[in-house]
């Protein structure tokens, strides 16, 4: 049967339960063949928020079959597989723990190598995995795996140019807001991250204050459309001192909440139109505040690395599942004539198991495969040192 | 049984079902109560038997005001002063009492419950029955609290329907956390249930900027130095959104030499930072996505409490309960930060739980 199989490069299996979702996927290269996402989103809608031990609960009793369905949809068997991959952090330490049992477990099963990978890795790489159907063009970016076989990765650019180092990279979550500058695949500073809230938390935040529910940030992204973003306005964080590599969403928070409450002072609610508008005064904000301080680092640190090339601005993580996000990241990329790289679908920006895969692929490619006795989740993981520019 | 809006009610014929050992379903400001004649025994059976309750198990009683509180309950000074600044209010002020209601309403060793409704409907209707009534939630125990009519039927079955004599409907009620439960039976004032008013033995001090801020932290934390890798401490963290908690947190890192920047724990929940002194480790918690409280947490906390880590929780009243059970093995520090009247002064109240 093996001839069936869509093979582009090493078939990894890959898996991601660093919070909400359980998610198993299939990987040949950097084709995705199948990327199954489980969420829970629905569970914890009821209780308004996540539950840890729900969370666990959940993972356990769905990553069977979830596996099941995503070695279907990519018509393998376990025995195809060259290696199986799990995310070892960032992330809810509780949750990582079902995911890294059940990999060690599923690799010793069909004796795989097993791979540990950083969940922010596999956001930041999420622009590099391809559909099933993308025909790879011949390429100078070969690698060899340890049968000496072959294989070539191709960036997902339309005009056919192959990648270039150094790019830099934005990974922006519930959890994560980060700049960094990708030396190489594998090596990353990071330029510049949050000193308080996440992006992803702020506008989840800011969307219960509006009553928007739990997690609202993809709520509050429909009703900003419909509302008018000077209506409200609110201080920029941070202005001024965009050059210093901090994002701040902590002073926005308490300026919307008491704007909020004061709206709320005389009245029992707010009206339909008011929410549009604070909804959209607040993304306005919160995504002004991120584009002014990545653009702002961004134009210090060309000199200093000496970047002169194309250069590509690799974007991932559910936040930029946001098409007003897309719009801005698209002109400040123009203005800086660099090429952004989004994932092809939605599925890779929130948390999903096809971008481990991606990021696995390359550990796979320099055999950085871990033993499955030391193997453990790392709650706190960073993706690189911290530099100032 | 009869259900009537709470703008139809007449009192008296309230007072009729409750002279006659009637179950009554009645409106508070907190949840909805279930209320019989406290002198009456046969009435307490039958609430016993609808709230399917244990033998054994104290009921609070309503009353009017203090002067009413005294005819079955020892009120001590430390009493008087919290039924002045508390009552009426949701507070449940529990003093020895003087064993003249029916059975099995003070507790097996005679304490007494007794709590004034901040709701006049209510009110009323004792003064004019002028005998107290039993204060307990509408819910069978174990079952949901009970903020409007449907929440408390949903959850029962027909008997215990039957045993309800009139219901006053006053709609869907602010969902307000149950009473806070004060015993003044002691020398110190316990907190045995921390409900909407939080108590804190201690200090309050007005901050004007979030530096400020980090600065009280930093004092507080220091007022208990000693106890540095001798017992856990837990700083127990109350205010809303954007009032400045991680802040505080910020400045309790600062204190103890950290360097790496403390940001939200939201999303991960926990982060931990290493610490090299006496203490080992600073654990910051946010619990502002839980809702319900589980063992979980049990677990996480009895590994700091035996580290003795300093812990910092974000919403901490979400999980009081939880928290307030380590009073023997931790120091438990409560802090609440509220907005003040200028946009950076926040008014920072503490004290420590016992």
């Amino acid at each position: 049967m093996t001839q069936k199989i869509h093979k582009t490069g090493p078939i990894i299996l890959s898996v991601d339960t660093s919070c909400d979702e359980t998610s198993v996927s299939v990987t040949s290269g950097l084709t995705v063949l199948s990327n199954i996402v489980w969420s829970q989103s629905n569970t914890h809608a009821k209780f308004g928020g996540v539950v840890p031990n729900e969370a666990r609960r959940e993972h356990e009793r769905k990553i069977d079959w979830v596996l099941k369905r995503a070695l279907f949809y990519a018509k393998i068997q376990g025995n195809d597989l060259d290696a199986v991959s799990v995310t070892v952090g960032p992330g809810l330490a509780i949750a990582l723990g079902v995911g890294i049992n059940f990999a060690k477990e599923l690799a010793g099963n069909y004796s795989k190598p097993l791979i540990a990978v950083n969940h922010l890795e596999g956001h930041l790489l999420s622009p590099l995995a391809r559909a099933k159907n993308f025909q790879f063009p011949i390429s100078n970016f070969q690698f060899k795996n340890k049968r000496e076989e072959t294989f070539s990765y191709q960036p997902p650019t339309s005009n056919n140019q192959p990648l270039t180092f150094p790019a830099f990279g934005i990974v922006v979550s519930g959890g994560n807001t980060l700049l960094v500058l990708i030396e190489k695949i594998g090596k990353y500073k990071i330029l510049a991250q949050t000193i308080d809230d996440a992006l992803g938390e702020s506008l989840d935040k800011s969307a219960r204050l509006l009553g928007l529910g739990y997690p609202g940030g993809a709520i509050l992204e429909i009703f900003a459309r419909k509302g008018n973003s000077k209506k409200y306005p609110l201080p920029l964080p941070m202005l001024g001192r965009e050059n210093e590599g901090f994002y701040s969403y902590s002073g926005i928070k308490t300026a919307f909440s008491r704007m909020v409450n004061k709206l709320l002072t005389g009245c029992e609610q707010l009206d339909k139109q008011q929410i549009y508008d604070l909804a959209a005064s607040y993304q306005h904000t919160a995504f002004e505040h991120f584009i002014r301080v990545t653009r702002k680092t961004i134009s210090a640190t060309i000199p200093i690395y000496n970047i002169q090339n194309t250069t590509y601005l690799f974007v991932g993580g559910g936040v930029a599942a946001n098409a007003d996000f897309r719009r801005r990241i698209r002109m400040m990329c123009k203005q800086l004539d660099f090429t952004p790289l989004f994932p092809y679908t939605k599925k890779l920006y929130g948390d999903n198991a096809a971008m481990i895969g991606a990021a696995a692929y390359f550990k796979y490619l320099k055999k950085d495969f871990i033993d499955p006795k030391k193997i453990d989740r790392i709650p706190d993981l960073k993706i690189g040192n911290a530099v100032r520019v | 049984m009869q259900i009537v809006l709470e703008k139809d009610v007449v009192v008296g014929d309230v007072v009729k079902v409750l002279q006659n050992g009637g179950l009554v379903i009645y409106p508070t400001e907190t949840l909805y109560g279930a209320g019989v004649d406290a002198t009456n025994e046969k009435a307490v059976k039958k609430l016993n038997l609808f709230k399917k309750r244990p033998a054994g198990k104290p009921y609070s009683i309503a009353v009017t005001d203090i002067g009413m509180a005294r005819k079955f309950a020892v009120i001590n000074s430390s009493a008087v002063k919290m039924y002045k600044t508390f009552l009426p209010g949701p507070v449940t002020i529990i003093s020895n009492g003087r064993h003249i209601l029916a059975k099995g309403v003070e507790s097996e060793r005679g304490t007494l419950g007794v709590r004034i409704p901040d709701y006049k409907l209510i009110i009323k209707i004792i003064n004019n029955f002028n005998k107290p009534i039993t204060a307990t939630s509408a819910n069978a125990s174990y079952k949901k609290s009970p903020y409007n009519i449907s929440d408390i039927f949903d959850n029962l079955s027909d008997k215990q329907k039957t045993l309800i004599d009139y219901v006053i409907d006053g709609g869907e009620l602010p969902h307000r956390e149950p009473s806070t439960v004060v015993d003044t039976t002691y020398e110190d004032i316990s907190i045995l249930r921390q409900g909407n008013v939080k108590l804190v033995k201690g200090n309050k001090v007005l901050s004007v900027s979030p530096d400020n801020t980090e600065d009280i932290a930093k004092n507080i934390l220091q007022k208990y130095e000693t106890y540095f890798g001798n017992r856990a401490i837990i700083f127990a963290l109350k205010g809303d959104m954007g009032v400045g908690k991680t802040i505080f947190t910020k400045g309790l890192a600062k204190t103890l030499g950290i360097t790496q920047t403390v940001t939200s724990p939201t999303f991960n929940l926990i982060n931990s930072y290493s610490v090299n002194s006496p203490v080992k480790k600073l654990t910051h918690i946010d619990v502002w996505r839980i809702r319900s409280v589980d063992e979980l947490w049990d677990i996480n906390l009895v590994k700091e409490i035996s580290d003795k880590s300093i812990v910092s929780i974000e919403w901490a009243d979400k999980i009081s309960d939880v928290i307030r059970k380590y009073h023997e093995e931790a120091i438990i520090i409560w802090v609440k930060i509220r907005f003040g009247k200028k946009e950076n002064d926040r008014i920072i109240s503490w004290g420590v739980s016992k």
